[in-house]
């Protein structure tokens, strides 16, 4: 015969599907119809944003598109904002790299996202993607040493040398600014060992909100200018001002964090209910 | 095979390449060209594109090798695994063929992988947020102080980024803040601190050759003792 289960008892082992099907409820209202939250800026999201303002004109840009599609959701929006920032800037070469095999594709659909001939940016005048590099931080220490010995060609098979954007670019030296993006480990602290290190290359990274934590140390140590989560990117879209999918995002997160902690407090009241009323 | 060749040359190989990479990172051996630059930056440039080159190779080799692995699954009919190897193998042959022939950055290829594998990888990442409430609903219980201290980080941390909240409650920002900037960074320090020394070592007993698993399947004989 079926035990008979007291009400605490119930209420902590609530059905899996109830508590995913309030947490969809909670993604998809404020998708369908945005409520407005306000989103804060953070310290660290502003000084990205200066870093990039304050650049000189004629700047050289290295962004690393390291990122996996599983990641897309969370790195893209940040990345598609700060691709607008800089052509919104001006005066800025964008060189990207690959250290992601799905980067190159990962790429081309931000940059359909970001429609730089809107800002009258050039591919292979005011931004270019020199295709993945295999090897991880071998291929941060080869491109940092010679690019031009590690890869002649860009991201669709053609000469490097046949585009302006290239022209004088040689080593680590030939830039003013790194700027990664990722959802791996070995990248955002390789370019730290590889880059920053040897060639004190200023480095912005923007990881998954799970990683900050691995990346605080190099923060704090100051080898990375600004640490950002993509969950950051709606703070990016409000200084660049193009509202996109980062700030749309930012109302499903305030709401899905707060059941979250309702989850919590619930699931601890039905726990010391149960403790101290015997089930 | 001889010793010489099974271990003592692969041996010899790793310690030059490592002590030349080594030299190079750290220090600025003369003699130098007229750039400053040390005798041993061009060999390990060469030395970098080889990595470089051996990486993509092992991408491909990768491809070869789950061919092989996956048609003996099909030719056996594994149980619960010939049907996906089938599957595995098509994918991996419709990949290839859209991406030779029409190229790696077409339009073609491009759709191909927006409406598969980034739409599935991005799903099975994003569900993971499913999981994760119902282990939290389910794990973070106050139980004991060392649950009431990560349950209440854990409040934090969930406040702080829910963008509304951090606007209207400064407060939750300031602590997550410090929580940051000391307890975490510290633990991280010595996480990292404690796994570089780690690293320093297995590269020392690698270059000495007192670590062998590189050089593949060897005799107790042959590892050295």
């Amino acid at each position: 015969m079926r035990e008979k289960r007291g009400f605490w008892s119930r209420l902590e082992d609530i059905p899996r599907e109830v508590l995913y099907g309030l947490l969809l409820i909670a993604f998809i209202i404020p998708m369908i119809k945005p409520i407005g939250f306000p989103v804060p800026v953070s310290p660290e999201t502003q000084k990205w944003y200066d870093t990039i303002d304050k650049l000189p004109a004629g700047s050289v840009i290295m962004i690393d598109f390291g990122y996996s599609g599983g990641g897309e959701p969370e790195l893209g929006p940040m990345a598609v904002a700060v691709y607008h920032h800089i052509f919104k800037r001006g005066g800025l070469k964008a060189i990207a790299m690959s250290t992601s095999i799905e980067g190159p594709l990962l790429w081309d659909k931000a940059m359909a996202e970001v429609n730089p001939s809107q800002y009258g940016a050039q591919y292979g005048v005011d931004y270019i993607h020199i295709g993945y590099i295999a090897g991880t931080e071998t291929a941060m220490a080869a491109v940092g040493k010679d690019l031009r010995a590690t890869t002649s060609t860009d991201y669709k098979g053609n000469p490097l040398d046949q585009y302006p954007i290239m022209e004088g670019i040689k080593d680590a030296s030939s830039f003013d600014l790194l700027i990664v993006f990722t959802t791996g480990g070995d990248q955002s602290e390789g370019w730290v060992r590889q880059w920053v290190t040897p060639y004190k290359t200023p480095y912005l990274c923007s990881v998954l909100a799970m990683m900050k934590p691995t990346m605080l140390p190099y923060q704090k140590a100051g080898q990375i200018i600004a640490l950002t989560s993509g969950a950051q990117a709606g703070e990016m879209e409000y200084l660049v001002k193009v509202p996109a999918r980062g700030i749309k995002s930012a109302d499903v997160m305030t709401l899905t964090h707060l059941l979250i902690v309702v989850y919590v407090i619930v699931g601890n009241i039905a726990y010391y209910g149960k403790k101290y009323s015997g089930g | 095979m001889s010793l010489l060749i099974r271990r003592q040359i692969p041996i010899a190989l790793v310690f030059i390449t490592a002590l030349l990479i080594m030299m190079d990172y750290f220090l600025k051996l003369p003699p130098l060209d007229a750039r400053g630059v040390s005798w041993t930056s061009p060999v390990v440039k060469d030395l970098q594109n080889w990595g470089v080159i051996l990486t993509a190779f092992a991408l491909g080799f990768g491809a070869v090798n789950l061919f092989i692995l996956h048609s003996r699954h099909i030719s056996r009919r594994t149980v619960k695994q010939w049907p996906f190897s089938v599957w595995l193998l098509l994918m991996i042959i419709l990949f290839t063929v859209v991406g030779v022939s029409y190229g790696a950055t077409s339009p073609e290829y491009s759709w191909l992988y927006n409406s598969s594998y980034f739409a599935l990888s991005a799903t099975v990442y994003s569900s993971l947020g499913f999981y994760m409430t119902s282990g939290i609903y389910r794990a973070l219980r106050a139980r004991n102080v060392d649950a009431v201290i990560l349950l209440v980080t854990g409040g934090i941390a969930l406040l702080k980024n829910a963008p509304a909240v951090a606007v209207n409650a400064p407060f939750v920002v300031s602590i997550d803040s410090w929580l940051n900037a000391i307890p975490t960074t510290s633990a991280m320090r010595g996480i990292m601190i404690s796994a570089a020394l780690g690293a320093i070592a297995l590269g020392i007993r690698t270059m000495t050759g007192k670590e062998t698993g590189f050089l593949g399947r060897l005799t107790e004989a042959e590892k050295g003792g």
